[in-house]
């Protein structure tokens, strides 16, 4: 994003709409900390600038690879659907992406609202390297993992993104694992992240991975994402 | 939402979800995508008040038969009953464990009930401030700013009723 400094008349619109805070006035002049800024384009669109002076530029690389983790508009190019994460536990009625022997694992990073560093992902697929996990193949983070997927490539580390979603899945005996892991990271991140667990219900309507956190002193919101079941192939 | 690849090759694939999209207008929600949108996203969102309407939905989405995936989102509890009551079960569940890190860096809890509400974090926390001082000074209405707060949420999950209780609260207590 860029502001127009000739155009600019300071009324500060943008300011408030920014999610991370990376616009200050500055000799009566909106004006945007180009490290801060994630390229979300929710300034341009929310805004309001009485003078259209939001301009969206035609981003170079690396700094394109802001965009597609942080605009919720606009289709990326591998997942084929809006925003940053894939279908995941959405479409399981019909993919059968998680099975009744397996847990999905996704891990946010900069969430809520927080941002972060690219760099950042690493801190977790370097130890997750030493239990064996599989990655969601069409994640937009899985993409950006170099072929050992531990190191993301050199010339983006730096990048800063509103959010990342490293989607994982596992086979149950591994859970206690991923959760020591994420103990691990909690202690050593300069972010927040959010961690979202996805199993398939029992038959009798039971969720049992719920006891198994509760065991590992996670606490599960009483608030969950619930596929009912009625897609098919 | 349609499975890429497999529900999006039916033939009339976009007319299924598209009806998905019209019971769901049906029944008022608070929010929702809009309309423009319906045409091309792989994904059409709501947001209801009440768990009474959401099974009312389910009931109608299973008699049409559709086969294309439902979501819903809230407290697990409800859903639940809600769904067996028109004779479904659970699928698969994504569990939310909450947040980790540097925690401290987050605004207070009740900005984020507010921010959180759109997954994308569209809304931001500095945005809550500011409308409160507004509605304060008489300048805006508690239900435009909640209009406002919601507008950058293009998935229409930001639940528009909810942000109006919260920041009756919030002006209240300030």
């Amino acid at each position: 994003m860029e502001i127009k400094e000739n155009l600019c008349t300071g009324c500060g619109r943008c300011i408030i709409v920014c999610p991370v805070q990376a616009i200050k006035i500055i000799d009566n002049k909106a004006v945007i900390d180009k490290n801060l800024c994630v390229e979300c384009s929710i300034c341009y669109r929310n805004a309001e600038c009485p003078i259209n002076a939001i301009k969206s530029r035609r981003l170079k690389w690396p700094r394109i690879i802001r965009n597609p983790f942080s605009d919720v508009i606009g289709t990326h190019k591998l997942t084929g659907i809006p925003g940053r994460g894939t279908e995941e536990m959405k479409t399981n009625d019909v993919t059968n992406r998680f099975r009744i022997d397996e847990y999905g694992v996704s891990i946010e990073l900069g969430r809520p609202g927080v941002g972060t560093q690219l760099n950042n992902i690493e801190l977790f697929t370097t130890k997750f390297s030493q239990i064996g996990v599989e990655y969601e193949p069409m994640s937009p983070v899985t993409a950006i993992l170099s072929d050992d997927k531990v190191n993301i490539k050199d010339d983006i580390k730096d990048e800063r993104v509103l959010s990342a979603i490293i989607e994982l899945k596992i086979p149950k005996n591994k859970i206690n694992q991923v959760l020591q892991v994420i103990r691990e990271v909690e202690k050593e991140i300069d972010t927040v992240f959010s961690v979202g667990i996805v199993s398939r219900v029992m038959e009798d309507g039971s969720i049992p991975v719920i006891d198994i956190l509760d065991q590992q002193g996670f606490k599960v919101n009483p608030n969950a994402k619930i596929n009912i079941g009625l897609g098919r192939a | 939402m349609l499975a890429a690849g497999i529900n999006d090759k039916y033939p009339d694939s976009r007319k299924r979800l598209i009806r998905i999209a019209e019971i769901m207008k049906k029944h008022n929600p608070t929010n929702m995508m809009m309309e423009a949108a319906w045409k091309i996203s792989p994904v059409i969102t709501a947001t209801f008040t009440d768990i009474e309407t959401v099974k009312q939905i389910t009931q109608t989405l299973k008699e049409e038969d559709l086969g294309v995936s439902i979501v819903i989102s809230g407290l697990i509890s409800e859903i639940k009953d809600a769904v067996k009551k028109v004779g479904l079960n659970m699928h698969t569940v994504h569990l939310s464990l909450g947040t980790f890190g540097k925690k401290e860096l987050l605004p207070s809890k009740k900005t984020l009930e507010i921010t959180t509400m759109c997954g994308h974090h569209c809304t931001s926390s500095q945005s809550i401030e500011y409308y409160v001082k507004l509605i304060k000074s008489g300048k805006i209405s508690v239900e435009k700013a909640a209009e406002k707060l919601a507008k950058p949420c293009v998935c229409g999950i930001f639940n528009i009723s909810r942000t109006i209780k919260i920041l009756n609260k919030l002006v209240n207590q300030s």
